[in-house]
């Protein structure tokens, strides 16, 4: 784990991940991103509404076996709603998302199989192939903005960094998910879980519930 | 373990579970529920999920209302301000259903934009496991759960018929095609995830396969597949704590479960078991049957006229057990008829058994073709006759034959232990009265589930319309 300061209030700001090279600091909000050991102050992130989620820096759970902590989170907002992109470190050092939307829950690892589509070429029910994973089926895609983020993440997520996002579904629970963004196209693989499957543990305390 | 008791794994009190990864508690927060005044008619409205929820109705005006930014769009406005709906489910109460807690947060009347049937949704929150619906139609309850999956909808073969049906990856147990139609939400009140609008029609289909039904909503943007499940209304009065009774249907409904139909499947392997058995059993014991011919006799009569006191010599049936003896007449009867009366007498006790045959054959041919009725042959089976000896005396009478007045033969004879047939048709009937009675049942129930399909196998497809 490396640590550094804050630039603004020097306070530790942790990067558990190597991957990471954007974090929020926790106590004066300044938003971060990392030059190898240096730090760059880009913005500062205000409060979010609460959005009840249950999950919080710091919540572990397991997925395929493998224990995982949640480090850093994207909240996105698009032109129905919202969704937070929790950014998972797993215990053997590799990385992961956990989406989080009204009660669904998927989790998903970068995929580096198949040929990506051009972001153009995108539209509902074509076909994509995703190597030894099979033939993948378009969704949905999307434009979101990032609105929040907190903890750690592996790109500048600052308040208003843009990208489309596109769902697809593969066999049995299977899904993934292309996010082209402007400094990178990057593909995700995985599966929707139940809630209870992930046995998380260090959830976030619901007043009432 | 989370989920057993249904509620997640919570730190205690802010205390960490295990000695890792320790975060420190999360600072006292505001006070989530948001109030603002409503921009339609400016009274006050609570948002209770501000985060969560995207869209809020006015309690006052009924105007639904985007609550995702500070603007607080009207997204619709509701014309008439009605107390014709009757939430049964009271928004903000709490209860334990399916063995997780939910909150009761938003209330739809929705309808099928062709026949204007209704129906009432109640959206359910709880901030780990999402949303569920809980959906009322006129006192019969399901229980929705949005789905990621894409079923496979296919036609398939159901009983005798094809149809379009749903498949979950979990089975190959076809959710077969009830409805289809687009639905409209005609009234809305309380917070829901989505930017609900009044008036907005999707493209629903509905499946079932009680107790669940697989529906699909589809509008321009997405397809979102929902698995329902049927509820008791008692389970939802317990869930909720309610004090006044859900209103009762005492009717069938598309998902609920028949209990005809659960006696009809336990009953009929058994009831398959039982006939293969009998009719086994029957073709065993006519093999062991004596079935020996113990006399037979040829008489001579002339067409027309009456012949009496016929007698069949003595013969002797050597089984000391009593069993049955069947007589066989075959008489040339052609366009005529032939007629014995008589007894079987024992020889050695005098017991005598009554006898009476009629050999009636009928032929010709008219415009429908060739056509015949009746047979030259007439048998009488006697049941319970001891072993002994035995004659047989008759008398004989016969029609005309076609003006053919030369002497015509006719034969007896006499079978012992024929293979029995009666027991085993009376014990097979009686076998399956039980059975025939939950076929009638279920189909009964199975008739009124589809009454309101447009998809209805029980009405031929021509006047399904």
């Amino acid at each position: 784990m490396l640590t550094l300061s804050c630039p603004q209030c020097g306070a530790n700001v942790d990067f558990k991940s190597k991957a990471s090279v954007y974090a929020v600091c926790s106590y004066c909000k300044a938003s971060l991103v990392r030059h190898d050991v240096d730090l760059e102050k880009i913005g500062v992130m205000a409060d979010l509404q609460d959005d009840m989620t249950p999950l919080q820096l710091g919540t572990t759970g397991m997925y395929e076996k493998e224990r995982f902590e949640i480090i850093g989170r994207m909240r996105v907002a698009y032109s129905d709603g919202f969704w937070n992109e929790w950014y998972a470190l797993l215990s053997d050092g590799r990385v992961g998302w956990l989406a989080e939307a009204q009660g669904f829950y998927a989790f998903c690892m970068p995929f580096f199989e198949g040929k990506i589509p051009t972001v153009d070429s995108i539209r509902v029910g074509k076909t994509v192939d995703m190597g030894s994973k099979g033939i993948f089926e378009v969704d949905d895609f999307r434009m979101v903005k990032a609105i929040y983020s907190e903890g750690e993440l592996p790109f500048a997520a600052a308040k208003g960094r843009e990208s489309t996002s596109v769902d697809l579904t593969g066999f049995q629970n299977e899904m993934a998910t292309i996010e082209y963004a402007k400094e990178s196209t990057r593909v995700f693989l995985g599966k929707y879980v139940d809630f209870d499957d992930y046995q998380f543990k260090n959830l976030r305390h619901l007043d009432g519930w | 373990m989370a989920g057993n008791t249904g509620d997640p794994e919570l730190p205690a009190n802010g205390q960490p579970q295990d000695g890792e990864s320790v975060v420190p508690p999360p600072p006292a927060r505001k006070p989530l529920a948001r109030n603002f005044e409503c921009t339609n008619c400016g009274a006050s409205v609570t948002v209770k999920y501000p985060g969560a929820s995207l869209s809020c109705v006015c309690e006052s005006c009924h105007a639904v209302i985007d609550v995702t930014n500070e603007g607080y769009k009207i997204l619709s406005t509701y014309a008439e301000k009605t107390e014709k709906y009757k939430i049964l489910l009271p928004l903000g109460s709490r209860g334990t259903l399916k063995g997780k807690k939910w909150e009761v947060i938003g209330f739809m009347c929705r309808s099928d934009v062709a026949s204007l049937y209704y129906w009432y949704e109640y959206l359910l929150f709880n901030p780990y496991y999402g949303y569920r619906f809980l959906t009322e139609d006129k006192g019969h309850w399901n229980f929705v759960t949005m789905t990621k999956e894409k079923p496979e909808v296919k036609n398939t073969a159901v009983g005798f018929r094809s149809c379009e049906a749903a498949f979950l990856e979990e089975s190959n147990q076809p959710f077969v095609i009830y409805n289809r139609g687009k639905s409209r939400v005609d009234f809305v009140l309380g917070e829901f995830y989505w930017r609900v609008r009044i008036n907005t029609e999707v493209f629903a289909t509905d499946y079932i396969n009680p107790p669940r039904m697989l529906s699909s909503e589809e509008d321009n943007s997405e397809v979102v597949w929902s698995i329902g499940e049927y509820t008791p209304r008692e389970e939802v009065e317990a869930a909720f704590n309610l004090q006044d009774k859900l209103p009762k249907s005492t009717r069938m409904y598309a998902t609920k479960p028949s209990l005809a139909l659960a006696d009809w499947k336990a009953i009929w392997p058994c009831w398959l078991l039982v006939l293969v058995f009998l009719f086994c059993a029957q073709i065993y014991f006519s093999g062991q049957a004596e079935n020996v011919v113990v006399s037979q006799f040829t008489g001579n009569f002339i067409p027309n006229q009456k012949f009496t006191d016929v007698t069949i010599p003595k013969f002797t049936i050597n089984s000391k057990k009593s069993g049955n003896v069947h007589i066989e007449v075959n008489a040339p009867s052609d366009n005529s008829w032939f007629w014995l009366g008589g007894e079987l007498v024992n020889n050695d006790t005098g017991d005598s058994y009554p006898l009476e045959f009629s050999c009636e054959y009928y032929h010709g041919v008219d415009s429908d073709g060739s056509w015949s009725e009746g047979s030259t042959q007439s048998g009488h089976t006697i049941y319970g006759v001891p072993g002994g000896d035995y004659y047989i005396n008759f008398d004989g009478e016969s029609g005309d034959f076609r003006n053919n007045t030369n002497q015509q033969s006719y034969n007896v004879t006499v079978t012992r232990g024929v293979p029995e047939w009666m027991n085993w048709f009376i014990a097979s009937f009686f076998a399956s009265m039980i059975p025939i009675w939950a076929w009638i049942l279920m189909r009964r129930d199975e008739v009124a589930r589809w009454a309101n399909s447009d998809f209805n196998p029980y009405v031929s497809s021509g006047s399904s319309d």
